[in-house]
């Protein structure tokens, strides 16, 4: 199979051709981020929405990425496949989009949070760079 | 078993931390659980071993095994492919013949006790002739390969549920693991062929906590299968408001309304489609315009031809249409229990799809 072919039909952006045609799940997930809003300033508490977790209809979930607009922080892991992460244009609001190897997306979610925490430096890691300081 | 951890291994292969986080992100959202639960995912595989794994084809298309190794890799699926020792399965492995059953022999020694058992294919009971391997019928191999299995994954409808060879008149009396497995947990993954990703889930989940999935009535994991095609279609607005698509090229069909009327199964069958989807998330059946066959379900194959709305046999679509928009949901249940009753008569009768079946023209029937 090409996988190429299928990770570029990403770039296509789909318009939602009948506006009828919708699962209702925009609204709640608006809904769901609000409310996770609220919660990380006042508990610090983060949250993340699995956008593969729940239905959509043709177009719906490119309509709720652009709703939700792209803002000023952009990073870009190599792990495994590429992963980025982005601010949306709401802060506190990161598209979290995971890829593997060969360029599909096999995972994708909404993180309500100051960072996505994958994007911190990681203890273990931390500890064997001291290792290899230490031996020089 | 293989001794290593599979933290180890991907260590040992240059992944590091963030990739062994993102694998957990992957696996946890693979395996259906919360996001919330990546942490307990992660901690889980950091002392997960690789479980030994004995696939077994019986009579079967090879289908659902393509289904899983074709889909795409190296990804997710690739990589738990990678963390099981997969120590048999015919197809696939580089030996044949005695070698071959050695390996499986050796398989069972070895991990007695611990190794897991996937099927694909229904087991012939009328004649063991039909369906042998290396000379041995495949209940013959069944048995022998199951006594020291800690659980038995039947993966596609034919070894769930018997499927196409046990479809009317059932020539070779195919039969399902679970009607022959007693003293096992047998976990059914049923589908013709099954979601890739929904496999690759249930052997995450042994794989991650040593331990099977809930299962429903039909001995399938909840996650996967616990809501109807229906329940998450989002054709389903239309279905409330008794929207239906007449034929596949009118007006209906362009604007995407509800398939019922086409035949759409969706309202009784159990599976994730609506929402894992198929071809990386691509599109789902019903997304591409063609009602759900119902291949999760057992005999859906008798279930009579594809195109007809089974649920209600005289084709008084109006007024349950009617009836679906002040009561959608309700009826949406009520549709899945006539579903269950008409199935059954489709399959006494046994009828057979005709031309007619596709002139679709369903209101003047
Ligand atoms: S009948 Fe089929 S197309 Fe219509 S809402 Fe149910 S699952 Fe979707
Ligand atoms: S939509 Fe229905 S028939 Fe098609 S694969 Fe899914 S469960 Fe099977």
């Amino acid at each position: 199979m090409n996988n190429e072919a299928f990770s570029s039909l990403e770039g296509i952006s789909v318009q939602v051709e009948n506006p009828e045609l919708e699962t209702g799940n925009f609204q709640s997930i608006l809904m769901e981020i609000k409310f996770s809003l609220e919660q990380l300033l006042e508990q610090k508490k983060s949250h993340i929405i699995d956008l593969r977790a729940m239905p959509w209809s043709p177009g719906e979930e490119h309509k709720l990425e652009k709703y939700l607009g792209k803002g000023e922080v952009h990073i870009e892991l190599d792990a495994l496949g590429k992963s980025t992460f982005y601010e949306t244009s709401y802060s506190g609001i990161w598209v979290v989009t995971h890829y593997s190897e060969d360029g599909a997306v096999i995972a994708k979610a909404i993180e309500i949070t100051y960072m996505p925490e994958m994007v911190f430096s990681q203890d273990e890691e931390i500890k064997d760079s001291l290792e290899r300081f230490e031996k020089l | 078993m293989n001794e290593q951890t599979l933290f180890e291994l991907l260590q040992q292969q240059g992944v590091s931390r963030r990739g062994f986080l993102k694998y957990c992100t992957a696996l946890t959202s693979l395996m259906a659980l919360p996001a919330s639960m990546i942490p307990t995912v992660a901690h889980a595989l950091e002392s997960a071993r690789r479980p030994s794994v004995i696939w077994l084809s019986f009579q079967e298309c090879t289908g659902c095994a393509e289904s899983l190794l074709r889909s795409h890799s190296p990804t997710i699926e690739g990589l738990i492919f990678d963390h099981i020792s997969l120590d048999y399965q015919h197809t696939l492995q580089a030996a044949a013949g005695d070698a071959a059953e050695h390996a499986r022999e050796q398989a069972i020694k070895d991990n007695y006790g611990k190794y897991l058992v996937v099927v694909d294919g229904s087991i012939p009971l009328a004649d063991p002739g039909y369906s042998t391997i290396a000379g041995m019928s495949n209940l013959d191999m069944l048995n022998e390969t199951l006594t020291g299995a800690a659980a038995v994954i039947a993966v596609g409808t034919c070894s769930a549920y018997g499927g196409l060879p046990q479809a009317d008149p059932n020539p070779t009396g195919a039969v399902s693991v679970s009607s022959l497995v007693k003293d096992k947990p047998v976990i059914n993954v049923p589908g013709c062929p099954p979601i890739p990703t929904v496999i690759t889930g249930v052997l995450a989940h042994y794989l991650t906590f040593g331990s099977i999935p809930e299962l429903d009535s039909l001995g399938r994991p909840k996650v996967f299968y616990g809501q109807s095609i229906h329940d998450r279609c989002y054709r389903r607005p239309f279905y409330d408001k008794g929207l239906f698509a007449e034929t596949f090229d009118d007006e209906g069909a362009k604007k995407g309304w509800c398939l019922y009327r086409l035949g759409c199964k969706g309202p009784m069958t159990y599976n994730a489609c609506a929402t894992l989807k198929w071809n990386q998330q691509t599109s789902w059946p019903v997304e591409s315009g063609h009602g759900c066959l119902g291949c999760s379900e057992p005999d859906f194959w008798d279930a009579g031809s594809f195109y007809n709305a089974l649920s209600i046999p005289d084709g008084d679509y109006t007024r349950a249409a009617g009836y679906a928009v002040a009561t959608g949901v309700v009826l949406g249940a009520a549709v899945g229990f006539t579903n269950q009753k008409t199935k059954a008569t489709a399959a006494a009768q046994h009828t057979n799809v005709t031309v007619d079946d596709f002139s679709l023209n369903k209101k003047n029937k």
